[in-house]
Formats: C-alpha cells, structure tokens, sequence
C-alpha cells in the first residue's frame, strides 16, 4: 500500500531521514517504533508532503505522491493524526467532523453514520467545542475526523501520548475493529509497548533516520530484547 | 563575481570604500557649481539612510514612519536658530545649540516612543505601522500649526555658523557636510562593530534566544532606536540650514517611503551600501525624472517591489559586505 | 436635530471602516500578510467609479465594475508577486507598499494628482424622525450591512467558510484534511482586495478623490483590526466601531486632526495593555 524508497529530509540544514526504506502492506498494522528524535514524526510528515524529501521515493497506492502537495495527498486516501492530535479546540465535535468531510466531493453534511458507531462518544457530544474534550475523547475525534472520508490507510502519531491506559485500550480496540470490518491500513508510531502488542501486526524500529529492523509482532512477544535493544536508552 | 576568501572580500571592501570617499573628495574639483550643491543635499539624505539602515538593517527594526525624525530635527534647528522658541535668544540661536537641541528632541522622543514600543512587546509589522501613523499625523499636525509654518513651513533659515565662520561658500559646505557624513559614519560603524553591535545582531536573528541567554532585548532595542533616531535627527538639523527652509512634508509619509525605498536599494544591512542608495537614487531621479516625471516613482516603486522580491540585500549588499555569505 | 444627523454619519462611517477592515483582518488572519496596498484597493475602486463617471456611464456600473476589477487585481498581486513570498513575513508587508506605492502612482499619473469630484447619484433628501439626511447614505450603510452579514454568514455557515477558518487557525492540520490552501490564500486575497474595491467604491460620491484617500483609511482600519483582535471577525466589529465611533465624535467636538491624534493614542494604548486586541486570544499576537 505505501513503500518509502530510500528517502533523504531535512529540516534547515539537518538532515533527519537518511535512507528511510518501508513498505507497508494493505490491510496491515504496522508500528514504527524508535527513541525520540530519530525521526519517527518526520518520516510521516515528509509521506504527508508536510515536508519535501530531498531524494527518494513515495509510493501510495501504487502512485507516487512524493511530489505531491499535502492536500492533494490527503485526496488520495492516506489520512495523518499528528502528534498531539490538532483538533480544532474553537469548533465543535461536528465542526471538526464537517471538516474532516471536506476533501471529499460529497456536502460536508452528509457525515456517514458508521462513523459514530465506532465511537458513540462522538454522538453525544455534537455541539461541545473540542477543546473542552480530555485528551482521549480528542483523540478519539482526531481519529473519527480522519476516518469520515473512508481513507486506504491511516497515519497515527503516538496516539497513546498523555491519554489514560483505559482510553488507550478502547483506541487499540477501535482500531482493530476498524481494519477487521473495513481493511484500512494503518502505520502508527507509538512509544507505548502494550498498545504496540494489543494492536500491531509487525513493527519497524527507526534509528538515526533509518529503519533498522523490522519484523513480525510475534517475534517481539516471543523476544523482549528487540525492544528493549531499540527503546532503551 | 569570483569568490574571496573573507580577507580578500575585506580588503575589497576597503578599496571600495576608500574609492567612494576618493570620488567624494574629488568631485568639487569638476566645478559643476548646481551639481555640487545637489550632492550636498543627497550626502545628507545619505546620512539619513544609514540612520534607516542602523535601524532596519543592524537591529531589525522597521520603520515606515523614519522622516518623523528627520523632520523633527530639521523643524528644532530652524525654530532654535530662527529665534521662534520662546526663551531661547541671542547667543543661544547659533548653530551648534540648534544642533544640540535637535538632537535632543529627537532622542526624547525616540527613547519615549521606543518604551512604549518595545515594552510593549509590539513586534515588526504592528511596529512598522505604527511608526507609520505617527509620521502621517505629525505632517498633518504641522500643517495645520500655524506658528510653525503650516502648510509651506519656515523660510529664511540662517545658514550654519560656529564661532564667527559662517559656511557659506559652496565647496566649503560640501566639504563640511561629507566630514560630518564621515564622522558619522565611522563612529556608528565602531558602534556596530562592538560587543553591542553583536549583541543586537544576535537580538535580530533570534530574539527568544538572546533572551534565554539573559539579554534584555527591549532595552537593547530602545538604545538602537534612540541612536537610529537621533542620527535621523542629526541629518535632518544639517539639512535645514542646508536648504533654507523646512516644510511638513520632511517629516511625513512620502519621504518615510522613500528612504525605505533608498535603503531597500542600496543594502539595508551595510552602512555604506544604504549611504550609496541614497545617493545613487536621488542621482538617477534628477537625471530621470524630467524625462520620465510621474512614471519615475511608479517605477521606483515597482523596483523595490523586484528587490524586495530577488534583491532582499540591495544592489549593493552583497558587494560591500564585510564577511563572505 | 443635528444630533441626529453627527450620528448617522458616525455610523456611516463606522460601516465603511469595517468593510476595509474585514477585507485587511481576513487577509492577515488567514494569509499572514499584512497587505499595505489594501488602502490602493480602495482607492481603485474609487477611481473606478471615476473612470465610469468621466466616460459618461455614470456612477451605477463602476459601483458594480469596481469590486470586480479591483478583485482581478488582487488575484494577479497575489498570483504575481505574494505567493513567492509566504514564508517571509516581513517581505509580504515590504512587497505589498511597493505595489501600493506603485498603484498610487499610476493613479496620479492616469487621473493627474488633484481631488476629482463626482455627482451623488441619489441626491435626494430622505425625511424621516423630523430630519432630512441624504439618501445616498443610507444606501451606503444598507449596502455595507449587507456585505457584512454575506461575509459572515459565508465564513461562519458555508463550506468555504468552515475550511477558511480552519486554515486561519492551523494551516498544516487544515492542508492534512485535504483543503487547498494555496487556492483559498488566493481566493482569500481576492475576495479582500474585492471588499475594499467596493468600500472604495461606495465612498466615492462623498469625497473628494484624490490619491491619498487610501492611506487615509488604510490607518484606522489597521488600527481597527490591531484594537480589535487579528485573528477574529468579530473583533473587526469591536475595533471599527471604537476607531470609527472615536474619529466621528471627535472630528465633531474638535476637529479632524483632534480625531486622528486622538484615536491613534486610544489604539497604542489598547494595544500596549493588551496585545491580542480586545476580542483576539492570546495564541494569534
């Protein structure tokens, strides 16, 4: 679904993502894992066209969008949930939802209602500005906005991070309903192990800007040392 | 260009400077009485672009209400020396003391606005348009003021004297002028090259972090302001004696535009490249605006817009750098 | 009975402000730019109306032409010169008075530098609550509500409305989402440069058009928008009303240098104690 081929960034004068080498196959979880600032956010920013890689490839689909803007990216069906989630503090729960819809030809009114089936918060509170939200039902928003338009694949960034285990457990669930019933793809960066093993389906450690190892999930639940070895610091 | 080392670029510098300041010394030489006058005028309009410059350039502060301290400057010295300021007569109406007391007027008001200003937090554009407002409302503020002239100003300003010597003689003015135009230009440029100098450097390209390292920017900034300012000032007190008269439009909104546009030309980050833009400007428009008259500021504004755009060191920037970029 | 009279022409004067004021805080709010040739798009929808005015059209098609003209402007301004310069800030608000220095010029070089008068085209009195005020007023103030209300209503219930204001508030996340945010900078641009096109336009009749008169709004309604918060319409309300209402009152009981001194010290005041404006949240300064 999305292969990274050798891809080089860089923010000013450094260089982030020296090589980075992914792929991701349809219908499959995959975790990329890694200690902060090897460039874990940065690779999904550059797949978003947030920021332009310097060399290399993206491929989505089987179409490259490497030299595509964010939005016409977005267009194609690969939705991002940053680090921190962005939600709209100002607007509300429906506002966010409508925005969400907008990169679609359909009005943005016409938000489909499987979207508040996998998460009935949602439903309850339409009009309640985000911002008043506790960071798990931000998430939760941040996640349903992304997925209004039946995107092929989703981008999460660390959507574990400062979010109660309760309501990380109910996302990990979500998520997997989701690619069960629907086959989204999804690549999550996440620091949080559990959610890692609750959820992922293969993982990928990032290290210096490079992908240093990949492998099944079973084999990080049978060896503790390849996390350990990567996240440790 | 080729390309020199930083010691190669600072000696080519140097010549260049040594060059212009040659070309300067010279020029009265070549007897063009009405050319020669000019220039005089347009050296002083140089020392206001590089009080323009020490501002903008060196400190990041943009101004687009700059004339206000031209003006304020040129309407003290004419006020003090015309003997309209109540108390201030007789041997106090000389030259020297309306000087001093534009300069004084000027840095007042710069170092209460510059509190105002950058206590407030008041950044870049908010600034630049503010400095803006005040400069329209002073020109409205002196026309409408009748006992400073209103519309058409003061007329019949003693010409400079200290001592007994009265300047009156063409090439001595002239040369007078550059020597002060010299002064200034070495003294602001020791100025900038201090440890002061860096910091306010530091101050422009990031301010959050000189502040993080215990730099009190806004006072930084005051300073700057007051010394930009009061050189403004200092140039606007020579040009009225210069002249002979000052009117509202010194102080107001064209001319706030079109220093902006001489520095913007010229180089806002070296002092000479700001002087020479001055100058070089004013030259062109005498040669061009006969031939081209109202198209000449259109274009002038059009090419500020390419430079803004492509040029972002001025034309001369580059070339009169001290460090290699 | 003057009284009455001094007000409607405060007001009056308050709607106008707002109308050049919306189009400079929509600009800046979402464009970041600072767009110092807004008072040059007044003045070209005023001499717009001129122009129709001269050739004998009349003051009726220039009120439609202008909003248009001054728009395709805008668009070419920003295709041209803007879009090169969005990440430098401080380069949009240099580029953007050299086009209003520009404008200006071919202003003064086409229509010559003096004040040019044109005939109200309703100059009939309107009698209404014992007083007589002119008609075209009143046309002015029902046209400028108008225009307000369609602009917020565009921002605050239509689609556009709800991806404008999403790019206003983070322009990455709103990209994320799929908006185009190049096309709606444009689309933003010329929608603003339309509005003050048409304020321009609408206060032609009452004064004399001479090029400056688009600095002389330019200023209060900077000051406006600064008062009154950058980052949000309302506050555009908030801050023409106070600029607008301050200037009128004062030119009134003084006079017009008076309003401008007086207004210019309320709005650096406001503005020192309070950096974000009166309605704006501290995360737009």
């Amino acid at each position: 679904m999305l292969t990274v081929k050798n891809v080089y960034a860089s923010y000013g004068g450094s260089l982030i993502l020296q090589g980075v080498n992914l792929s991701i196959a349809p219908k499959e979880i995959k975790a990329l894992m890694g200690r902060n600032g090897m460039g874990k956010t940065t690779l999904m920013r550059t797949v978003m066209g947030l920021l332009p890689p310097r060399s290399g490839e993206i491929i989505f689909n089987n179409e490259p969008i490497h030299n595509l803007q964010t939005h016409e990216i977005a267009a194609k069906g690969l939705s991002y949930v940053p680090q921190g989630r962005d939600i709209f503090g100002d607007f509300t729960v429906w506002e966010n939802l409508r925005l969400g819809m907008l990169k679609s030809d359909r009005s943005s009114r016409n938000i489909p209602e499987g979207v508040f089936e996998y998460f009935p918060i949602l439903a309850e509170r339409r009009n309640q500005k985000a911002g008043t939200f506790s960071g798990g039902e931000q998430q939760m928003l941040a996640i349903a906005r992304a997925l209004v338009t039946r995107p092929k694949m989703l981008l999460l960034d660390e959507p574990s991070e400062g979010i109660q285990p309760s309501i990380v457990d109910q996302i990990s669930e979500i998520l997997t309903k989701i690619n069960r019933e629907t086959g989204l793809t999804i690549l999550l960066v996440e620091q949080n192990v559990e959610m890692v093993l609750d959820t992922a389906m293969s993982c990928a450690f990032m290290e210096k800007g490079q992908i240093v190892e990949s492998c099944p999930i079973e084999a990080v639940r049978q060896d503790d040392s390849i996390i350990t070895c990567h996240m440790a610091l | 260009m080729f390309k020199l080392s930083s010691a190669g670029q600072f000696r080519r510098v140097y010549i260049i400077r040594l060059t212009v300041l040659g070309i300067l010394i010279l020029f009265p030489l070549t007897g063009y009485d009405y050319l020669i006058s000019q220039l005089t005028q347009f050296i002083v309009y140089g020392i206001f672009a590089m009080s323009l410059s020490i501002l903008w350039g060196y400190a990041g502060i943009l101004c687009f209400g700059h004339a206000v301290f031209f003006g304020l400057g040129a309407y003290v010295m004419a006020l003090v020396t015309k003997g309209m300021i109540p108390g201030i007569a007789g041997p106090l109406t000389a030259s020297w003391v309306g000087i001093l007391f534009a300069i004084l007027a000027v840095a007042i008001f710069s170092i209460v606005l510059g509190y105002f200003l950058f206590y407030g937090r008041l950044s870049g554009p908010y600034l630049g348009i503010v400095t803006l407002a005040i400069s329209v409302i002073a020109e409205r503020i002196a026309v409408n003021w009748y006992y400073i002239g209103g519309f058409n100003g003061l007329v019949n300003i003693p010409p400079l004297s200290f001592a007994s010597w009265e300047i009156r003689g063409l090439n001595v003015l002239f040369y007078f002028i550059l020597a002060v135009a010299l002064g200034i230009y070495l003294l602001c440029g020791r100025i900038l090259r201090s440890p002061f100098g860096t910091i306010l450097a530091a101050i422009r390209d990031n301010e959050m972090r000189a502040e993080f390292f215990g730099y009190n920017s806004a006072r930084y900034k005051i300073i700057i302001f007051t010394i930009g300012a009061s050189v403004a000032g200092l140039a606007g007190a020579f040009f009225a004696p210069i002249t002979e008269f000052v009117s509202p439009t010194m102080l107001g909104f064209s001319f706030s535009t079109e220093v902006l546009i001489w520095v913007a030309l010229g180089g806002k980050g070296v002092l000479l490249a700001a002087f020479l833009g001055a100058i070089l400007v004013r030259i062109l428009e005498s040669f061009l605006s006969d031939l081209l008259t109202y198209y000449w500021i259109m274009i002038l504004g059009l090419f500020f817009v390419v430079c803004v755009m492509f040029f972002p060191r001025g034309i001369f920037g580059n070339l009169l750098s001290e460090r290699r970029r | 009975m003057d009284l009455t009279v001094q007000i409607l022409n405060g007001l009056n004067y308050i709607l106008v402000l707002i109308l050049v004021a919306m189009g400079l805080v929509i600009i800046f709010g979402l464009m970041r730019v600072i767009n110092m040739a807004h008072g040059e798009f007044f003045l070209l929808g005023a001499y717009t109306v001129v122009m129709t005015d001269q050739i004998g059209w009349g003051f009726w098609p220039g009120l439609f032409l202008a909003p248009l003209v001054v728009g395709l402007i805008g668009m070419a301004i920003e295709y041209i010169c803007i879009r090169h310069l969005y990440q430098r800030f401080m380069d949009t608000i240099l580029a953007t008075w050299g086009m209003s220095i520009a404008i200006k010029q071919f202003i003064i070089v086409v229509f010559g530098p003096a004040g040019l008068m044109i005939r109200p085209p309703l100059p009939q009195m309107a009698r209404f609550a014992g007083i007589e005020y002119p008609t075209y007023r009143l046309f002015i103030m029902l046209v400028a509500l108008i225009i307000i209300c369609v602009t917020y209503y565009v921002f605050l219930r239509t689609d556009f409305g709800l991806g404008a204001r999403a790019v206003i508030d983070n322009r990455n996340m709103a990209a994320v989402l799929g908006i185009n945010t190049r096309k709606m900078y444009r689309t933003t641009f010329t929608f603003g440069s339309a509005l003050a096109g048409l304020a321009g336009a609408v206060m032609a009749p009452l004064m004399s058009c001479d090029p400056q008169m688009g600095l002389g709004f330019f200023i209060p309604a900077f000051l406006a928008i600064l008062m009154g918060g950058t980052g949000t319409l309302a506050g555009v309300l908030v801050g023409g009303g106070v600029v607008g209402g301050a200037d009128s009152l004062i030119s009134f009981l003084y006079s017009p240098v008076m309003a401008q001194i007086v207004v210019f010290s309320i709005a650096i005041v406001v503005i020192r104690i309070r950096p974000q404006g009166l309605l704006g949240s501290k995360r737009y300064v």
